[in-house]
């Protein structure tokens, strides 16, 4: 392999990218771009589900109660409505996500404690808001009916600190509110990284398609140093987004960042050789770029999307998807840039996967050689 | 002119079978990514991997553990010794929760006056699990409250069990997850496929410059436009079909209202995303442009239908702006058919929304290319 070679590739590369200044910009922009819209609409907090209510009660206890649930920010009442026939249509036609059925005499049970008449009925289709609206309501239920309880052991000649006598203290490391976004961040990470994959996938189908592989393999440049020279700059415009990513999470999105940067930047590279050497295998098996770009699209970017463990936990996958995640280098890399970026772990707890890493890369470049140099004989 | 046309359908589907990936992917592509995905993502979170460091060793506190292990949610490791193991595991993210029982559990819970309390810890650095490991906890230690309040007060639990509101889900009554997921990745793998498609038609005719020798031909721009869109669309609408069977068929999801209806719809939303991509694929010089400008757009409408978060939970200026995408309201349109059993008279302002964006985007779309061409 000879560096002057290499260079040569790497500057012809570099004219191809920068030659066309949209697919420039398009390019350099893409990760980030996309990082920023995929954080904005994955993690948006549930609020303001519209809920119906239909009180069959009619009484103060039940209006006070209606009070409760809808106060603030969480459940916001869409209508009052007399039938269930008017909660179905609603239902059906998507105006509310919930709604709340008070049976009569929920006054009168309640107050001489024999039950809570109440109902909560979901629409199944949306159980994000539906499951939502269940935990909300059923715990305004039971702190309306706790207090209203105490009230009334308390007239009994009973008296309670609290109906709930065990006490659960609740610690969230790294993450105190669990809020979605601050571990998306760091995991979307993986995926967006991918797009420089898509683009070498696509360039080496472009020379095949142009016939432009056979100019510069009849020249003195090895196969190696080839596809090498092509990979190099878009490790760098991989890195040049991972620069720039920890910033812009930290400003628009307050995530922090507990670890070591370099060691971010050292790990993000070996990924970034690992899913370029993913797409070169694309991009030698492919003749044309719809085809380059179609497969590309099945193996690296629904799989980085879906199956890396970002937005479904890996250890809830069925067992053969979880063996199918860990040939994904975009799970271990996500497993490290949520460690570096929460945590703050070093290499002592992430090498296993940066080893994994290494391992995919040099398992891809492998094949993307073998089989460039069969294919061209 | 349908002569002409035939024949420009005809180079297409020539185009596609010459190189037999594409067809392959085009075809059976989405449908299989559908059934990886539907079967990874659409199950109840389970197997959370839980630590317990149980300080008491009593029977209430070998109960608690029992308790845990009986909701379902938790692959439950090796005891703990001591909190700095549970803090180890917890930083390298080999476990998802870790319960700690303090010595005196069994004494407090006996006591009629007592306090008794347990910590959870959990790892922040995944939130979903680890969301899931705390309402199981939570169901877990409110549970196990009621009984020991009844128990002080010498109460039937029988007669409290009617305390808690009874819950009826309407349209998935298992609260079946592939019900919400699996359409919703239905509609970005038809997105995706018809709007790259679709964008690559001119860009790539451009790029390898055959545009021009398209044009001296004596073809109207609007026969090739046509002559491309109709591989688009047929490619399009098999894939939905196949894709709508392993819905059904696989994911168990029901066809609840008319499938006419929705086969109707599904035909005209192609046609407002093959709008869509024709443009992109007229203003792109090379197919790697296009492509990347698809993602762009298919991730902005992505955003928008309710797959991760509800349109109603987004900022105002983000509502409005919903009302926009297409995709939107076809999602809505698919989940109140299939799930919902709705029909005309209820879906048609959906219904209504989808023809005028389609109508606006088509219209743009034809006059655009067409001068683009000429």
């Amino acid at each position: 392999m000879s560096f002057r070679h290499l260079r040569a590739i790497v500057r012809k590369e570099i004219s191809h990218i920068i030659r066309d200044r949209t697919t420039f910009i398009l390019v350099m922009v893409t990760p980030t771009a996309l990082l920023f819209l995929m954080t904005y609409a994955l993690t948006v907090d549930v609020k303001h589900v519209p809920i119906a209510v239909l009180d069959y009660d009619q009484t103060p206890t039940s209006r006070a109660f209606v009070e409760q649930v809808t106060n603030g920010n969480d459940l916001d009442l869409y209508a009052q409505v007399n039938s269930l026939e008017e909660v179905n249509r609603l239902l059906v036609h998507g105006e509310v996500k919930a709604a709340l059925v008070i049976g009569v005499a929920f006054e009168r049970d309640l107050l001489s404690l024999r039950g809570m008449n109440l109902q909560i009925i979901i629409d199944g289709t949306e159980p994000k808001t539906g499951g939502f609206a269940v935990e909300r309501i059923g715990g305004q239920a039971e702190a309306f009916t706790g207090e209203l309880l105490a009230g009334q052991l308390q007239s009994l000649g009973i008296t309670l600190s609290s109906l709930q006598p065990v006490n659960l203290s609740v610690r969230a490391l790294y993450n105190p509110g669990l809020k979605s976004r601050v571990d998306m961040v760091p995991g979307l990470i993986s995926m967006v990284l991918g797009f420089p994959a898509l683009s070498v996938a696509l360039t080496l189908a472009h020379e095949r398609e142009h016939g432009t592989l056979e100019q510069v393999l009849v020249t003195p440049v090895g196969r190696v140093e080839f596809l090498l020279g092509k990979m190099i700059p878009y490790v760098v415009v991989g890195l040049a987004n991972v620069i720039v990513i920890p910033a812009i999470a930290r400003a628009a999105f307050s995530i922090p960042f507990n670890g070591s940067l370099s060691l971010f930047f050292l790990l993000s590279a070996i990924f970034l050789l690992a899913i370029l050497g993913m797409g070169m295998v694309v991009g030698v098996f492919m003749r044309t770029q719809p085809a380059a770009l179609a497969l590309s699209f099945l193996v690296i970017f629904f799989p980085g999307f879906f199956l890396t463990g970002i937005f479904f936990p890996i250890v809830a996958m069925p067992e053969m998807m979880r063996m199918e995640a860990l040939g994904l280098p975009g799970t271990h890399y996500a497993i490290i840039t949520r460690g570096i970026f929460l945590p703050g772990v070093g290499l002592d707890v992430l090498w296993p996967y940066a080893v994994m890493l290494v391992g995919l890369g040099i398992a891809f470049t492998a094949v993307a050689v073998f089989f460039f140099r069969k294919k061209l004989g | 002119m349908f002569k002409r046309i035939w024949s420009l359908v005809i180079k297409e589907f020539i185009h596609l079978i010459n190189d037999w990936w594409m067809p392959a992917f085009m075809l059976f592509g989405g449908a299989t990514e559908l059934l990886l995905v539907g079967w990874a993502t659409s199950r109840p979170m389970t197997n959370l991997p839980l630590m317990v460091l149980d300080r008491d060793q009593s029977l209430a506190s070998r109960a608690v553990v029992v308790a845990l292990e009986n909701t379902g949610t938790f692959d439950l490791q090796s005891q703990a010794p001591n909190l700095a193991t549970v803090h180890n595991a917890l930083e390298r993210g080999d476990i998802t929760a870790a319960v700690v029982i303090p010595p005196d559990f069994d004494n407090e819970l006996a006591s009629p006056t007592g306090y008794p309390s347990l910590a959870v810890l959990l790892n922040g650095a995944e939130s979903t699990p680890a969301t899931a490991a705390l309402q199981a906890v939570e169901g877990v230690v409110r549970e196990m409250g009621e009984r020991v309040t009844l128990r002080r007060l010498d109460l039937n639990p029988d007669e409290f069990a009617r305390f808690n509101p009874s819950l009826r889900v309407w349209f998935n009554e298992a609260l079946n997850e592939a019900y919400y997921t699996t359409p919703a990745e239905l509609g970005l793998m038809l997105e995706f496929t018809v709007l790259f498609f679709a964008a690559l038609s001119f860009s790539r005719e451009r790029e390898l410059g055959t545009l021009e020798q398209l044009l001296v031909m004596p073809f109207s721009s609007l026969e090739i436009i046509v002559g491309k869109s109709i591989p688009v669309i047929l490619v399009g609408f098999f894939d939905f079909l196949l894709m709508l069977g392993a819905v059904h068929f696989v994911f168990g999801v029901p066809v609840r209202g008319s499938l006419p209806l929705l086969l109707v719809i599904a035909f005209g939303y192609l046609l407002v995303e093959l709008g869509k991509g024709l443009v992109i694929s007229i203003i792109s010089h090379t197919q790697h442009q296009a492509f990347l400008l698809v993602m762009m757009v298919g991730m902005i409408d992505f955003m928008f239908t309710g797959y991760a978060a509800p349109v109603e939970s987004m900022p105002r200026i983000a509502q409005i702006a919903a009302n926009a995408i297409p995709a939107n309201h076809w999602l809505n349109i698919l989940r109140g058919i299939l799930l919902k059993g709705a029909g005309l008279e209820v879906l048609w302002p959906q219904i209504l929304a989808l023809s005028l964006l389609g109508v606006l985007i088509g219209t743009f779309s034809l006059r655009y290319v067409r001068r683009a061409l000429d």
